[in-house]
């Protein structure tokens, strides 16, 4: 392993440099060959002969890039945790819908849906809850992406990542987001039961619509477009003694699945219309508003 | 000196926004070095150089750059993999620390090698002189920082094409020199569009310029020719002459005068700007002769 010299100081040996190189060596030798070696030139002199140059090269690349990395922000860590490619969890941490100020929002809008529906623990409240929650995955996917919104969507049309791709990642992020929050809203109104879940299909269906109906028009317009529309739809099908609506019994459930395919459809067929900003404006709104 | 072969190719470009003609049939071509583009605020140089980084599609007319087509939607991906574009007011993730930025970039552009792609990163920070601010967040930097980060995220992957919208405007005068140098550099083999209205950045850099005015390619030359232009139009005087086209007393208390001069008028050396205020003001020039 190794031993003194004719001086009396202790040095590794060949075998033990080559343990160490081939990584065979426990963490205790592996330790006192490396804190040897930081003390001895001439240990360091036998143990370069042995190491492949290339592997150093590579190993001190990796180290120099490591320790000069900025440390990235929570959402990024949270989603190489989860186990995302690194670059996708960039490409999402710049989402603006996913910042900790949005999901707070739609925490909060949840928060009073579920305190009317438990204030009044009868259909009014529920019927709130219901009307509520599909509004907040839309409001997610207006602030996820596009002109006015993305402040890098300029820069980002004209590189070659598919401005669709990004769109899809970031809406389906947000989607997610917003439905684990209402679903865990609606177990905290157990009244409701099964038809809890009354929000789910109509969140799909106003989601797929507004991205289709926005590759005719502004983004933000679509889903203002689809938001107005949902809401009069509630209204219209509230007929003021019934608190209750068509719109979360079976036939305006199969509707809604039916748009949600529909809208998913068109999506798929114009996602060309993503891909150049036929002249929106594209100053950004929010985002970088403080900057300029 | 052979001319070299051209590198894009615009033809008959037209663009409209509503009534306005943002352009209006402009046909050019840019050979490699540096290209200037002149014209005062509204004249289309920001919707030329959108088209030209693939972000606009025109209603009329076609693009050819580095010999791809970005009508098709292949030939357009393939063209955005080698061009490079800072627009006029490039927004900031101003959370991310200016490295994370440029890198968010390069994820855009498709290096997804990781330490490749760190690499280059900090290649094109160290170019623009942002080495050692590269962990600060992009909220924290200055404004002139700003504009290179802007730049650096356009350098990555060393494009063929740079297409950069005013690169720079609101930078002091220290930084605008490390600007030209930048691009001056940039400017060897490869294609580069920079739109300014200062003329004196033109006349730093570009080895060719055109001057947009109103939806339509005014001139396209050398700064020595749009300086030619003014041959003759340029006197100096007393007083200010009433037939000047435009007049300035300069520093030595004398009056500077574009326009067409008197009979033994005292004639000076026209410069680039001297060019570009007579094509700009050509249609009153020529009723003042009348």
């Amino acid at each position: 392993m190794g031993g003194p010299d004719a001086t009396g100081a202790w040095h590794a040996d060949g075998e033990l440099l080559t343990a160490y190189d081939e990584e065979r060596l426990d963490a205790a030798a592996r330790w006192s060959v490396e804190a040897h070696l930081t003390s001895c030139a001439d240990c360091r002199v036998q143990a370069r002969a042995l190491v492949d140059p290339a592997r150093l090269r590579r190993l001190r690349a990796a180290l120099v890039d490591a320790v000069d990395l900025p440390r990235a922000g929570v959402t990024e860590r949270l989603l190489v945790r989860l186990g995302m490619a690194e670059h996708t969890a960039r490409l999402l941490a710049a989402t603006p819908a996913l910042r900790g100020s949005w999901l707070l929002a739609v925490a909060a809008a949840l928060a009073f849906a579920v305190l009317a529906a438990r204030l009044d623990p009868g259909p009014d409240g529920n019927l709130a809850f219901l009307c509520v929650a599909p509004l907040l995955p839309l409001a997610g996917i207006a602030v996820a992406y596009g002109p006015g919104i993305d402040p890098t969507y300029e820069i980002g049309l004209a590189a070659p990542l598919r401005s669709f791709r990004l769109l899809l990642l970031r809406a389906s992020a947000v989607l997610g987001t917003a439905a684990l929050l209402a679903a865990a809203a609606s177990l905290a109104l157990p009244q409701l039961g099964p038809g809890a879940a009354g929000w789910l299909l109509p969140s799909l269906g106003l989601t797929a619509s507004s991205l289709a109906l926005a590759t005719a028009v502004e983004p933000l317009r679509a889903i203002g477009i689809t938001a107005g529309a949902w809401v009069v739809a509630v209204v219209v099908t509230v007929p003021p003694p019934a608190p209750s609506s068509v719109l979360f019994a079976v036939a305006g459930q199969v509707v809604f699945a039916a748009l949600a395919l529909l809208g998913a459809a068109v999506v798929l067929l114009r996602r060309g219309h993503f891909e150049s900003d036929r002249g929106f404006d594209t100053t950004p709104r929010f985002a970088a508003r403080r900057l300029r | 000196m052979t001319t070299p072969a051209p590198t894009v190719r615009v033809r008959d470009l037209r663009m409209t926004f509503g009534r306005t003609r943002a352009l209006d049939g402009v046909t050019f071509d840019l050979v490699p070095g540096v290209t200037g583009l002149l014209g005062p605020n509204g004249a289309g140089k920001t919707t030329l150089l959108r088209v030209l980084a693939t972000v606009s599609a025109p209603d009329a007319g076609s693009v050819d750059a580095l010999g791809l087509d970005p009508r098709h939607p292949d030939q357009r991906l393939d063209l955005r993999g080698r061009l490079g574009y800072m627009p006029q007011e490039p927004g900031f993730h101003a959370r991310f620390t200016a490295f994370e930025f440029v890198d968010y970039v390069a994820i855009l552009k498709e290096l997804h090698q990781r330490r490749a792609r760190h690499a280059e990163v900090r290649r094109v920070l160290e170019l623009v002189g942002l080495g050692a601010v590269r962990g600060k967040q992009i909220k924290a930097l200055s404004g002139g920082m700003r504009r290179r980060v802007a730049l650096a995220q356009a350098l990555l992957g060393d494009p063929d094409l740079l297409v950069l919208d005013e690169p720079i405007a609101g930078l002091d005068p220290e930084q605008r020199l490390r600007f030209r140098e930048l691009v001056s550099r940039l400017g060897e083999g490869r294609t580069v569009l920079l739109s300014t209205h200062q003329t004196e950045d033109v006349v730093a850099l570009a080895r060719h310029v055109m001057v947009l005015h109103l939806g339509k390619l005014r001139f396209a030359g050398t700064p020595l020719e749009l300086a030619g232009l003014a041959r003759g139009h340029v006197w100096q005087s007393q007083e200010r002459d009433p037939g000047a086209l435009a007049a300035w007393r300069t520093g030595t208390g004398q009056h500077r005068n574009i326009g067409n001069p008197p009979a033994g008028a005292d004639l000076l050396e026209p410069t680039l700007e001297d060019g570009y205020l007579l094509l700009l003001g050509g249609d009153q020039v020529e009723e003042a002769a009348a």
